[in-house]
């Protein structure tokens, strides 16, 4: 028996990014966001993702900026705890530990050492109540945040549902029907309720509520798409609201922007509506974002808004309403019916994107790579529509061809058509070559394409499998009208049956002259060439669920699993059972590089793993409880090198990937948490332990003889001298010698250095302007400028005499940017 | 209980008058009503509104402005150009003062009652002196180019403003010079078509509200001469504003039927900045709201589908009761169908004539609910044309159907009414 294994289960996309809304630095140059446990930042300007920030142990429920520390980052989670983060190193600062589940983290600028956060009230289920949290100012890292204070009682769970007043006054929440709103000065609760009568297609249930940053307004969504904007909510009666109407269904989400003047509003339209001084005829439109949206948020500045749709897709928006680039990981698609199709030519995974869109998603960065439009419809958002999906999807083996199979949702009367997709390289996409209208009478349950390499196009064969109890053969064909503008087109070649059952599946061996195609019971294996029936097997009860062929010296076996729970081997030669095994099958995979293959068994709510080769009944690998979500698909992703594991002998070559229920995409990973995590965390430890280089032992001496002198002399004048000298000498010893002026040159600045000023005070004003005019003096160094020289001369003349060792923060990053460099090569001279 | 015969009377064709203008008493529990046939009505807010006095219309009479001067008298102006002071005992237009300046199209009067202005076609503002036992012309205000469609007094009785097309003029009453000239349509760029000032109210802040056919409400100040806030509430005309008494809340009426509410609200709560705000949409109408007023208590609107609503401000009621109901006075209050039991007929009360029917009968006798057919169709016996420009207040047919009466604000007719099998005679008495 196998050791049960130790691999990491580790999630790499596809998080819903559904948990908060996504939050701008306060210099708008990063976008920080959650995505499932993780909290990831985004640099606006080049759209990629710079750190990841793991550490909660669930999902991620509110980001907010630290109000006092703008480079800092609150973090709450289901799990319990309020972390602190410098999100500019993605260093986690500290932790507090409340407890209970966090469901929505606000911060106020007035409340100093309190963060509110909504919490389930004990004893009643669905019942939330919004607390503050008193952050005590211990030390050490992990922290409690016991303090609790119930501010409002009966909150919405959302973190859209609460939202703090101008300058934290008061606070609102809403739920149902109910508004209620709580000055803080005053300890004034005042509450309002909408009719709950649901008149004319009306619904006044609120669905998200902001406040005017400026001025004493409430901003409230509702379900029926109707903004309502509340004035006067500190009198009891003499309230009074106005309305906006313009969405047809629900209101999402709000934003106000900076001033207040203008009003976003979004919901399942995609579209973005900006309402200008809360007038209902001045309205703006950005239509077709794609999919509906769910979060909006703005930058402080007022220059970028963003959104978050319900498809983990983030948009960023201009000011002026125009659309700037997007962030797409894993598309979440309301089904994934393709299942996960490895695309041989760019190595990415393929699977339903948008409604209607292949999406051909690249698992090293964590991006779409573009967009096959394959259904060519427009998508028209409305409940009970029935809409043309895609369903199966296939590669050949170079990946030059594509079929794809789409019908409607009509049970009854599937529109049925079957494309086929020829690569250009010119325009570096698909082009459709062949379309096909009800290949088959009912739903196509299966497809693949024969996988020969080595005998080019012309051995290129699709077997499609129908409910309609026929399997049909395409093959390509020579156009031989003259008009014709393509050179090949596809038709069907032939058509089989087995006592009228349906097909359920198809696979082709690996050399590709069996196929195997199983109805129901049965699994037939037919001859490629003739197309005649070599053999069947069956394992009654229970209709086959899964095929697949043995690969490499394994080549002579079929696996199939069954309905009723077994997992069965064929000896294709002796036409025999081989072995079987007890074993709820879900999902079967085999890898296309090596004799392995995955099945995922789904038994008494938890994921199992098991790695087999066809030619042994016993497993290579089990991983039992891989995760608490039901597994749907899996597929091996090729390496691009092999990987070094002794003990993962199948991952060798290709990394497992599954898709959950959730459409969380996972995979194993044979390295523990502390090698895969980004050594950012410990970053501040390694600054401290540089390599020992010549350079280092230097300045180290420098430093000690610096210290020494302190304790010798007293603190009054050396140290101002140590001020001073530190940062030229250090930026003597850091910079690169390529961009250094000439020694002579600095000669006279290192032992300026070493003088003692006479005055210090206003040194601290120039230190930022030498700062940045030896940085530009460092840009323009390639072009070795005259007058760039002359302009530095100056500056280091006049100015380095007085240098504090105040550095700005900049400079500091510079610096340690620099020492970071490996000098471990002058060690070796 | 007996049993009854139901006519379905569907043959009763009154097309009712819109309502034209409204005005609140100052101070008073009355509201005067006018409609487009030259009607005034009275109602009592303090009598759960009852309809107190009607005023027959007339013909030659049309109302285009009342206002309550004081002392309790109610005046009249309209298109011929006459002020008319109405008889609120009697019941009947007493005096008629020609305005001198053609048709009017306003007429407010000033704080304190004792001074009338008018609005002329020929772009004349007058100014009256209400004396007792009517009202005497005192002087000419500055006269420019372009009918005066709307006026308002500053509440301190210091200046005019006038709404015209295109523009509205601030006018001092002391000095009767023209003090300031605002174009509404100035920073409009190429506005194709003219814009017309359909309502204007000067508030006591020196701000000046504006309605015009564009759908805005404006909020200038007259006295730099410049655009403060505007709202469009409407893509069609805004026709009619009225303003709270405490200057806190205006009522707008458009064409399309709707009526908005715009607040004067605080910026910041606690805060001394206000600021207008749009608050709430009422669709109550059909039609163009012509004239809306504001109570103390409630908003009031009239419309040309001759529907009256009263809106109680919910803020303002101390307790939900009668009082805080929705009103709609869709129906006219008057009897205006009169029947002779035994000779089964049914007069029918229009502005200008009578008709007498003869209701149908059946043979046939059914259950509670049920639909009988009819044996013999209601009949149309007779119409009968009043004469004069008067209409007609009220009328009456006597029980064995042979007298028929009615009377207009002068005089008094009675008719005797001969049937001969199908011939339907009338003799004068």
């Amino acid at each position: 028996m196998v050791a049960p294994g130790s691999l990491r289960v580790v999630r790499c996309g596809g998080s819903a990014l559904r948990g908060a809304r996504a939050v701008f630095s306060a210099d708008s140059k990063y976008l920080l966001y959650v995505s499932g446990d993780f909290v990831k930042v985004y640099s606006v300007n080049t759209e990629e993702t710079l750190r990841l920030m793991g550490g909660h142990a669930d999902l991620v429920t509110g980001i907010q900026l630290n109000p006092q520390n703008h480079m800092q980052l609150y973090s709450c989670s289901l799990d319990g705890t309020i972390k602190l983060w410098d999100f500019m190193d993605g260093i986690p600062i500290k932790t507090f530990t409340v407890g209970t589940k966090l469901l929505a983290l606000y911060t106020l600028a007035s409340a100093e050492d309190s963060v509110f956060v909504v919490i389930p009230k004990k004893g009643e289920r669905d019942t939330f109540q919004l607390v503050s949290v008193e952050l005590t100012k211990g030390v050490g890292q992990d922290l409690e945040g016991k303090e609790l204070s119930v501010v409002l009682d009966d909150v919405g769970a959302s973190m859209k549902h609460i939202a703090f007043g101008r300058e934290g006054a008061y606070v609102v929440s809403v739920k149902d029907v109910n508004l209620q709103v709580y000055f803080f000065k005053r300890k004034l609760l005042n509450r309002f309720s909408l009719s709950t009568v649901k008149t004319k297609g009306g619904d006044n249930r609120f669905s998200c509520v902001v406040c005017h940053p400026k001025e004493d307004c409430i901003a409230t969504g509702h379900a029926d798409g109707k903004i309502r904007l509340w004035r006067n909510f500190h009198h009891k009666k003499e309230y009074t609201y106005s309305t906006l109407h313009w969405h047809h269904d629900i209101v999402m989400d709000l934003a106000f922007s900076m001033e207040g003047t203008r009003l976003l509003s979004g919901g399942v339209e995609s579209v973005l509506v900006q309402w200008h001084n809360e007038s209902s005829c001045q309205k703006d439109f950005l239509p077709r974002l794609g999919s509906p949206i769910e979060y909006i948020s703005m930058s402080s500045d007022g220059i970028l808004c963003c959104t978050l749709h319900t498809d983990n897709r983030i948009s960023i928006i201009n000011s002026n309403l125009r659309f700037s680039r997007s962030i797409q990981g894993l598309i979440k698609s309301r089904d994934v019916k393709t299942g996960l199709v490895v695309d041989p030519r760019t190595k990415a995974l393929v699977l339903n994107g948008e409604p209607g869109h292949l999406q051909f998603y690249s698992l090293q960065s964590d991006q779409q790579l573009f967009s096959l439009d394959i259904v060519q419809r427009q998508y028209i958002h409305q409940a009970g529509l029935k809409q043309s999906d895609l369903v199966k999807v296939a590669f050949s083996a170079r990946g030059t061809w594509l079929a794809t199979v789409e019908e409607s949702e009509e049970v009854t009367d599937p529109e049925l058509q079957l494309k086929l997709w020829l690569y250009n390289e010119e325009i570096q996409s698909f082009e459709l070559n062949t379309r096909i209208n009800t290949p088959h009478d009912n739903h196509i349950t299966d497809m693949c394409f024969r996988d020969m390499d080595e005998l080019g196009d012309d051995s290129l064969i699709l077997v499609t499998t129908g409910r309609d109890c026929v399997f049909k053969v395409w093959v390509m064909v020579e156009d031989t009208d003259p008009e014709a503008q393509q050179s090949v087109s596809w038709s069907c070649d032939f058509v089989g049956s087995y006592h009228n059952y349906q097909a359920t599946n198809c696979c082709f061996s690996e050399d590709g002259s069996l196929l195997a195609v199983s109805f129901e019971e049965t699994v037939t294996v037919w001859d490629s060439l003739t197309w005649d029936l070599k053999c069947t097997f069956c394992h009654p009860p229970g209709n086959i669920r899964n095929i697949c062929f043995g690969r490499l010296t394994c080549s002579k076996y079929l696996i199939g699993a069954t309905d009723y729970g077994f997992l069965c081997c064929w000896n294709l030669l002796t036409c025999a059972l081989e072995w079987s095994a007890h074993l709820n099958v879900v999902v079967l995979q085999p890898d296309p590089l090596s004799e392995h293959i995955a099945a995922v068994s789904w038994l008494s709510k938890e994921s199992s793993l098991f790695v087999f080769k066809p030619n042994e009944p016993r497993p290579v690998y089990i991983q039992r409880n891989l995760c608490k979500e039901k597994i749907r698909l899996a597929a091996f992703v090729p390496r691009d090198e092999p990987e070094n594991t002794e003990k993962y002998l199948w991952l060798r070559k290709s990394q497992l990937f599954f898709l959950t229920d959730t459409q969380e995409l996972m995979t194993l990973s044979t390295k523990s948490l502390e090698e895969r995590l980004t050594p950012s965390s410990k970053q501040l430890a390694v600054e401290e332990s540089l390599p020992v280089t010549p350079f280092s032992l230097l300045l180290g001496k420098h430093r000690h003889q610096q210290a020494q002198e302190d304790t010798d002399l007293g603190k009054l004048i050396v140290h101002n001298k140590q001020e001073q000298a530190s940062p030229a000498v250090k930026e003597l010893l850091h910079t690169p010698a390529h961009v250094l002026p000439s020694a002579s040159f600095l000669c006279t600045i290192f032992i300026n250095s070493l003088l003692i000023s006479k005055e210090n005070k206003s040194a601290e004003e120039v230190a930022d302007e030498v700062e940045m005019e030896s940085e530009k003096a460092e840009d323009d160094s390639d072009e070795e400028d005259v007058t760039a020289m002359e302009q530095e001369d100056t500056g280091h003349m006049e100015l380095l005499g007085e240098m504090t060792c105040k550095l700005s923060k900049s400079q500091e990053k510079e610096l340690r940017k620099i020492r970071k460099m490996d000098y471990s090569w002058l060690s070796a001279l | 209980m007996g049993e009854f015969e139901v006519h379905r009377v569907r043959f009763f064709g009154l097309v009712p008058a819109g309502v034209r203008c409204l005005a609140c008493q100052p101070r008073g529990p009355r509201l005067a009503l006018a409609r487009t046939d030259g009607a005034v009505e009275v109602y009592n807010f303090a009598a759960n509104y009852f309809q107190e006095k009607v005023i027959p219309g007339h013909e030659l009479r049309s109302v285009e402005s009342l206002c309550w001067a004081v002392g309790d008298r109610l005046f009249g102006a309209g298109l011929s150009g006459d002020i008319t002071e109405y008889d609120l005992a009697g019941l009947s237009a007493a005096r008629g003062v020609d305005g001198g300046g053609g048709p009017i199209w306003s007429m407010v009067a000033n704080g304190t009652g004792t001074q009338l202005a008018i609005g002329c076609e020929d772009g004349s503002v007058k100014i009256f002196q209400v004396v007792p036992g009517g009202i005497q012309f005192e002087r000419n205000l500055d006269r420019r180019k372009g009918r005066v469609l709307c006026l308002s007094w500053h509440p301190s009785g210091t200046h005019i403003v006038a709404g015209s097309i295109d523009f509205f003029r601030v006018i001092e009453v002391t000095s009767g010079q023209t003090v300031q000239r605002i174009m509404v349509n100035h920073h409009v760029e190429k506005a194709k078509c003219e814009c017309v000032v359909w309502a204007i109210a000067l508030l006591s802040s020196g701000t000046v509200v504006s309605a015009d056919s564009f759908g805005r409400v404006q909020f200038w100040d007259w006295e730099q001469g410049t655009l403060a806030e505007s709202h469009t509430v409407s893509t069609s005309a805004a026709l009619s504003l009225a303003v709270s008494e405490k200057e806190d809340s205006i009522i707008v009426g458009t064409s399309t039927g709707a009526t908005y509410q715009l607040q004067l609200l605080p910026v910041n709560l606690g805060g001394q900045e206000k600021r207008w705000v749009r608050t709430k949409p009422f669709q109550f109408h059909s039609h163009d709201v012509r004239a809306v007023a504001h109570s103390p208590a409630a908003l009031i609107s009239g419309g040309l589908d001759a529907q009256l609503v009263i809106r109680p401000l919910m803020e303002k009621m101390q307790k939900k009761g009668y009082d805080a109901a929705l009103r709609k006075f869709t129906f006219p209050h008057r009897r205006l169908v009169s029947c002779a039991r035994k000779a089964r007929l049914l007069l029918f009360q229009f502005s200008q004539y009578l008709e007498l029917w003869r209701l149908g009968s059946t043979e046939e006798t059914g259950k509670d609910g049920e639909v009988l057919s009819l044996c013999r169709m209601p009949e149309h016996l007779v119409q009968l044309k009043s004469k004069g420009p008067e209409h007609i207040y009220c009328s009456c047919v006597s029980p064995c159907g042979t007298w028929i009466g009615y009377s207009t604000a002068s005089r008094f007719h009675l008719y005797r009414v001969r049937c001969d099998g199908d011939g339907v005679s009338l003799r004068k008495v």
